[in-house]
């Protein structure tokens, strides 16, 4: 706690003694009397000013919640002594808001709690402190000023909000475990694939009595089976365009909780490379745990600027497991994660490239040659592209307020109508 | 003039949001009822208590105006509580100065030693004043 004096504890004393050695050079006693009041009132104030006792105690209703949602910080005050104007000012983090007023004034009661509900709106994705209370304190006749802060820190973690995707890019090679994608190799399952000629050890279940009446010999069904997928999500943290509280990051972590969620829920193996300053990398495994996993490690992704070249020998072997699908997040603007990236396609993964557009983040420029800079980056970037797609990437450009659906359908016809390329 | 000029220069406090200004200009509101009395040359002001009451309230409400501006939160009953204190501030100020008045008036003609009486007064008064400043300030 500390303390203060305020403005009106150097006027007042200044005035009380012109006044009182106004009166002694003049010989009136009417300016003593005008300057009375102000040397009392000082005193009296000084020699009664009292720090508060304050205890507060802060909890918050959840620990976890979804971007836009709200939370409730709920405070706890108790004063030894009557406050009759206790500022409170909530300290709030950028990326929250609350949409009650803040600093706000209230009068405390001697010995009696007080409750206040602070709701917060949870704005952008991420981890949070919460509690932490400043409140200031004035004397009786507003001499002093008492600050402080308290109130115990609550850990606060707020998820990217996902994106509803109806279907799920389907990797071209599936898992040896049971799941919901339908494999593209032929044996035990639902999905129809083909008719073949009876042969010893098959199932008469499996025989299509139509077919076999039609040729006279027994033909069966064969069936795609169903099997899960290993998908790798490669956010790239290098680097990022960001203007104000958006940049591609944002996106790109929004794009792989999206990704994590709808995959786990088809009992994949979803894995998480968080390729940048820091390395940071999850091993795929299926199931709800994974999913906190996933997203909590997203909640600390961050772009730490680092000049050391890395590759894919700095990824440990088992994040990148065979026949992954591999979907990679980056608004490719640094060489080391471009690279990386067409490395990962010649080593043969299954590559999905969703670029999280820095156009929306950067101007054209004012003078021609800033224009004429800016017209030839985003040639470099089509050529790129280009690049990409030649070898069998499918690589679209995701910008916010595009639905990510849209994006997995644009993967999705690429893949339909482009030649996967063996390198 | 010294009026309208304390009235500026008030103005320009509140403006500006300084208490360094606002002591300015309260100070040559004080001088320029000291100047009065010296043109006049009256005896006693009767009317002392109520311009000193009045004295302290515009200066309580000077320096209410330059404080930050804080909602309030759900006790619409602040304000006027901080008016009834500014008020009490005030009549206390008369009464005070009054009783000052009341003293002047009967300590009669003076002389030496009741002068020095009330220097030593008025500068132990400004010492204890600062000392208590300086000892709560620190």
């Amino acid at each position: 706690m500390t303390r203060a004096a305020t403005a009106k504890l150097r006027v007042y004393p200044a005035l009380a003694g012109l006044g009182l050695i106004g009166a002694l050079a003049l010989g009136r006693p009417e300016l003593a009397a005008l300057a009375a009041p102000f040397a009392l009132l000082v005193g009296i104030g000084v020699l009664l000013a009292q720090p508060p006792e304050l205890r507060m105690d802060a909890e918050l209703d959840r620990e976890r919640q979804l971007e836009d949602r709200h939370v409730a910080l709920d405070l706890e005050l108790v004063s030894g002594k009557r406050v009759d104007r206790l500022e409170l000012l909530v300290r709030i983090p950028d990326g929250l808001a609350t949409d009650e007023p803040n600093p706000r004034v209230i009068p405390l009661p001697a010995h009696t709690g007080q409750s206040l509900h602070v709701p917060i709106r949870c704005a952008h994705w991420g981890t949070y402190e919460l509690g932490e209370v400043l409140w200031r304190v004035r004397d009786s006749f507003g001499l002093l000023v008492f600050e402080g802060s308290s109130g115990p820190r609550r850990r606060l973690k707020v998820y990217p909000s996902g994106e509803t995707l109806e279907r799920l890019l389907q990797p071209l090679e599936t898992q040896v475990f049971s799941g919901n994608q339908v494999a593209r190799h032929r044996g035990e399952g639902i999905e129809f694939a083909d008719l073949r000629p009876f042969t010893t050890g098959d199932r008469v279940r499996r025989v299509n009595w139509r077919a076999t009446a039609r040729r006279g010999v027994p033909w069966v069904n064969e069936a795609h089976p169903e099997r899960n997928t290993d998908v790798v999500l490669f956010l790239d943290t290098f680097a990022e365009a960001r203007r104000g509280d958006t940049g591609t990051l944002d996106l790109g972590v929004r794009a792989a909780a999206s990704f994590a969620t709808h995959y786990l829920k088809e009992k994949d193996r979803v894995g998480l490379v968080s390729f940048g300053g820091i390395l940071n990398w999850l091993t795929a495994t299926s199931g709800t745990m994974q999913l906190y996993r996933i997203v909590d490690s997203l909640l600390d992704a961050e772009i730490l600027l680092s000049y050391a070249w890395k590759d894919l020998d700095v990824i440990p072997t088992r994040t990148l497991p065979p026949r992954a699908l591999v979907i990679a997040l980056s608004p490719l603007l640094d060489e080391r994660s471009v690279r990386s990236l067409l490395d990962l396609r010649g080593r043969g993964f299954d590559l999905a490239v969703i670029e999280l557009s820095p156009f929306p983040f950067v101007d054209a420029g004012e003078t021609e040659a800033e224009r004429l800079a800016y017209r030839l980056w985003r040639l470099r970037r089509d050529a790129l592209r280009s690049r990409y797609a030649s070898l069998g990437v499918p690589i679209v450009e995701w910008s916010e307020g595009v639905p990510l659906e849209a994006m997995v359908e644009e993967v999705r016809a690429f893949r339909r109508h482009a030649r996967v390329v063996r390198v | 003039m010294l009026g309208g000029l304390a009235v500026l220069v008030l103005a320009l406090g509140l403006a500006a949001r300084s208490g360094a200004v606002l002591g300015w200009g309260l100070a040559i509101l004080g001088g320029e009822y000291a100047v009065l009395f010296a043109a006049q040359g009256r005896a006693l002001d009767e009317l002392t208590p109520v311009y000193a009451g009045a004295f302290l309230l515009v200066a309580e409400l000077a320096f209410w105006s330059i404080e930050r501006r804080v909602p309030a939160w759900s006790d619409p009953c602040l304000f006027e509580r901080r008016l009834a204190h500014l008020a009490g501030v005030s009549a206390g100020a008369a009464v005070v100065a009054g009783l000052v008045l009341v003293v002047a008036a009967a300590s009669g003609g003076g002389g030496v030693a009741l002068e020095a009486i009330g220097v030593a007064a008025a500068i132990g008064t400004v010492a204890l004043v600062a000392v208590l400043v300086r000892r709560t300030a620190t």
